[in-house]
């Protein structure tokens, strides 16, 4: 009987998708992309009004008028795509996984239809750099704050042989005592909080706080209920944010090799 | 069904008192006790606390029995055991006093919500942070020690608390404690427009999200009582059943890991993986979140992707129940799912067990065969049922059922209707409205008022709400070793439970 097992193993395909083809990607995470040319006042208007979370803003500077787009807000809807005549499209990729917050924010000039801040470019790390960046292995230990639990089957996903974080020495463990790195999903709910603290005070030092999902970046759709203390930041020091609802497991492996990759250049 | 006076309801008012005395179950057309569906509160046009009662009494239709409280409620919990949490969640959220009830500890609130604040009927602005008391239940005696675990677990999974009673390695009893993922998402709803509350349902459970924006889009079409179009109805049974299959070959995949059987495991995961791929190619979405709304879909998939997706599907069932065999045959697989974990029929009668915990306790339930919705009418399926209710039989009740939802989708897909995917619905004016669906764990009900547009209430019946205070009945007598994998062989949802 243990033959089959061990037959079958070894008649499987090697699966796992190379490095290069996750990084920046985001298929199938359904984040907008805005095409600037297309951008009229009206339209941003329209994309302003249609938004659930209030992702897309219009902000207003010396009489000159911005659309913003905060990634961190964005629940992935869609209902953007068809207002916007051809103004916003599904992205293929996402610039900004794992950036501080303020950089999940991207403007456009209304006027010139120019954007106003541009991002870094999407990480490009190779396999061997990647070994570097974090010495032998990073330890990870993941804590659903209050998710729907859309986030953690993304996560754990990532431990799947087409993901396979192992390869880069990404490992999941039990503890937050053994952890370098808390993986926070969900917006903190008021019955979580001290449950979140608690587990952020044993991680020793220095640790890092990566807030993954809409969620956790910002209390996505759940922002403002009365069950909710916010985002992850509201209650510990966060380093990263990963966007997305749920977001990928390649929006995952960019935000989380975006974040050791600023932390390591600090 | 609609009895709408108190004295045609399953509670009756005694005479000089505003407290009901007496009740009286509903019964099915083959005079068995109905089912008990859900619980809930709303408010009537007078701002009046209204709490209304849904049966099963296998007809299509559900029974729904409205009462209007005057003073407090008498519990039906002695009678009717399945009922007991719901009550509490009603006491939480609106105060209504539930006399004759065995356990009135608030569920859905922890220490820090403070006494006599009720969201559903109360401001919600700024509640003060509170430090109640709550008290676990105590087993006493000699040599048993207490275990808790939680909220916070060893893996990536939702938070719970765990309370359990040990002699040696053998559970006496376990306590849970839940809703720490409180999310007051019923309150949320209220003032959503409409046809924008799919983004929160789709936000209850995530890995059920397609049964819950279903479910909710039902039940504002059944509130307009408008008609989807038939091409939308197979798209969305093709969704339905792909998140079955996917949720089925995960839950056969963790019940692996669980016992250190990582082929099985890795191999599920696989299979799982590439039918998430898939989905994402066809459809630009691995969850199938954003797809149903009310009145259908927001897009078409054309001839090409409904050919790509469902070979796809089927080369995943394939491989899924080719592996399934495997993984069965497999004596050490064997040793560790039978006999664990069992949960018993009359338990899981009594507590009015759903999905396919019900059904591998014996208890022949399905919503999409019993109250057909969509598309499903035009399909025929066998309900598997066995009666054994231990881990082995939750994991082959899912392997069936992954091979019933594969076919479907082929069965749909080859003859999908042609024509649009979304009708224009009229949401003017007072609407109510109800649906159910059967989602991968089991009987999802969705209970919706609405008024000018707008959410007034929305109340969601969750399987997992109704199966979780199950899952310790079946964890008694087992060694704490085999924990994980009961509850694994259970696969609920905490954030589904807690809303």
């Amino acid at each position: 009987m243990i033959f089959d097992v061990i037959e079958r193993s070894l008649r499987q395909p090697n699966r796992v998708i190379p490095v290069e083809s996750l990084l920046g990607n985001c298929d199938g995470g359904r984040m907008p992309e805005v095409i600037a040319a297309r951008l009229t006042p009206p339209i941003a208007q329209k994309l302003v009004e249609v938004c659930p979370t209030a992702a897309f803003r219009i902000e207003k500077h010396d009489r000159q008028l911005s659309l913003s787009l905060s990634y961190g807000e964005c629940i992935g809807c869609g209902r953007c795509f068809e207002p916007s005549e051809g103004a916003v499209v599904a992205a293929k990729s996402i610039p900004c996984c794992g950036h501080a917050k303020a950089q999940l924010v991207r403007d456009w000039d209304l006027g010139s239809r120019a954007e106003i801040t541009s991002l870094d470019p999407a990480p490009e790390i190779v396999c061997g750099q990647i070994h570097s960046l974090m010495g032998k292995a990073l330890n990870i230990r993941q804590l659903d704050a209050g998710s729907c639990n859309g986030c953690e089957a993304e996560i754990m996903a990532l431990t799947n042989p087409y993901y396979d974080l192992e390869r880069f020495g990404i490992h999941f463990v039990a503890s937050p005592k053994h952890a370098d790195m808390l993986l926070v999903t969900g917006p903190v709910t008021r019955n979580m909080a001290d449950a979140v603290r608690a587990t952020y005070e044993a991680v020793p030092a220095r640790k890092l706080v990566v807030a993954v999902g809409a969620c956790g970046c910002s209390g996505g759709i759940f922002a403002g209920s009365y069950a909710i203390v916010g985002a992850v930041d509201a209650l510990i020091p966060v380093d990263g944010y990963i966007p997305g609802c749920p977001p990928t497991p390649a929006m995952l492996v960019t935000g989380i090799l975006g974040v050791l990759r600023r932390c390591t250049a600090n | 069904m609609k009895g709408e006076d108190t004295d045609s309801g399953v509670l009756r008012m005694g005479e000089n008192d505003s407290t009901p005395v007496a009740f009286t179950r509903p019964l099915t057309k083959n005079d068995t006790p109905a089912r008990l569906v859900t619980i809930f509160g709303s408010l009537g046009r007078n701002g009046k606390k209204l709490v209304h009662y849904v049966f099963d009494v296998a007809d299509p239709a559900y029974l729904e029995t409205i009462l209007t409280v005057g003073g407090s409620i008498r519990s039906i919990s002695p009678e009717v055991p399945a009922a007991a949490w719901y009550e509490r969640e009603l006491h939480d959220q609106y105060g209504i006093e539930i006399a004759g009830h065995p356990d009135l500890r608030p569920l859905i609130f922890h220490e820090n919500w403070p006494d006599g604040v009720y969201p559903m009927v109360d401001s919600v602005e700024g509640v003060p942070w509170s430090s109640r008391e709550y008290h676990f239940m105590q087993v006493q005696g000699k040599g048993i020690a207490e275990v808790s675990v939680g909220p916070v677990h060893a893996g990536i999974i939702e938070p719970g608390h765990f309370r359990f009673s040990v002699i040696g390695d053998t559970v006496l009893h376990l306590e849970l404690r839940h809703f720490y993922t409180h999310k007051g998402t019923e309150k949320l709803f209220e003032g959503t427009l409409l046809n924008a509350g799919t983004m929160v349902a789709e936000s209850v459970s995530g890995d059920n999200c397609f049964a819950h924006a279903v479910a909710y889009s039902q039940a504002v079409e059944n509130a307009c009582r408008a008609d989807v179009p038939p091409r939308a109805s197979a798209i969305r049974l093709i969704g339905l059943e792909f998140e079955r299959l996917v949720c089925h070959i995960s839950d056969v995949g963790g019940m692996c890991t669980d016992v250190g059987f990582t082929v099985g495991a890795a191999s599920a995961v696989s299979i799982k993986e590439s039918l998430l791929q898939t989905s994402s190619k066809c459809c630009g979405t691995r969850y199938w979140r954003g797809v149903a709304v009310p009145g259908g879909l927001r897009f078409s998939l054309d001839a090409a992707k409904v050919l790509e997706f469902s070979q796809a599907v089927s080369l995943a069932a394939r491989q899924f129940s080719d592996l399934a065999s495997v993984i069965l045959k497999t004596p050490s697989i064997q040793n560790r799912f039978e006999t664990s974990g069992i949960l018993r029929r009359d338990a899981a009668r009594e507590l009015a067990t759903v999905g396919p915990i019900a059904r591998a306790s014996g208890i022949n339930l399905d919503v999409r065969r019993d109250h057909p919705y969509g598309h499903y009418d035009r399909v025929r399926f066998e309900v598997p049922v066995t009666h054994y209710g231990d881990v082995m039989a939750r994991a082959r009740i899912r392997v069936e059922e992954a091979a019933t939802s594969a076919r479907l989708i082929q069965e749909t897909a080859d003859a999908l209707p042609s024509g649009s995917v979304l009708v224009p619905l009229e949401l003017l004016g007072e609407l109510h409205g109800s649906s159910a669906v059967e989602s991968p764990r089991g009987e999802l009900y969705y209970w919706l008022e609405g008024q000018e547009g707008r959410v007034t209430r929305c109340h969601i019946k969750s399987p997992s709400f109704q199966n979780w205070p199950a899952m310790p009945f079946a964890v008694e007598d087992n060694i704490i070793a085999d924990f994980p994998l009961i509850n694994k062989s259970f696969n609920l949802s905490y954030s589904g439970c807690d809303r």
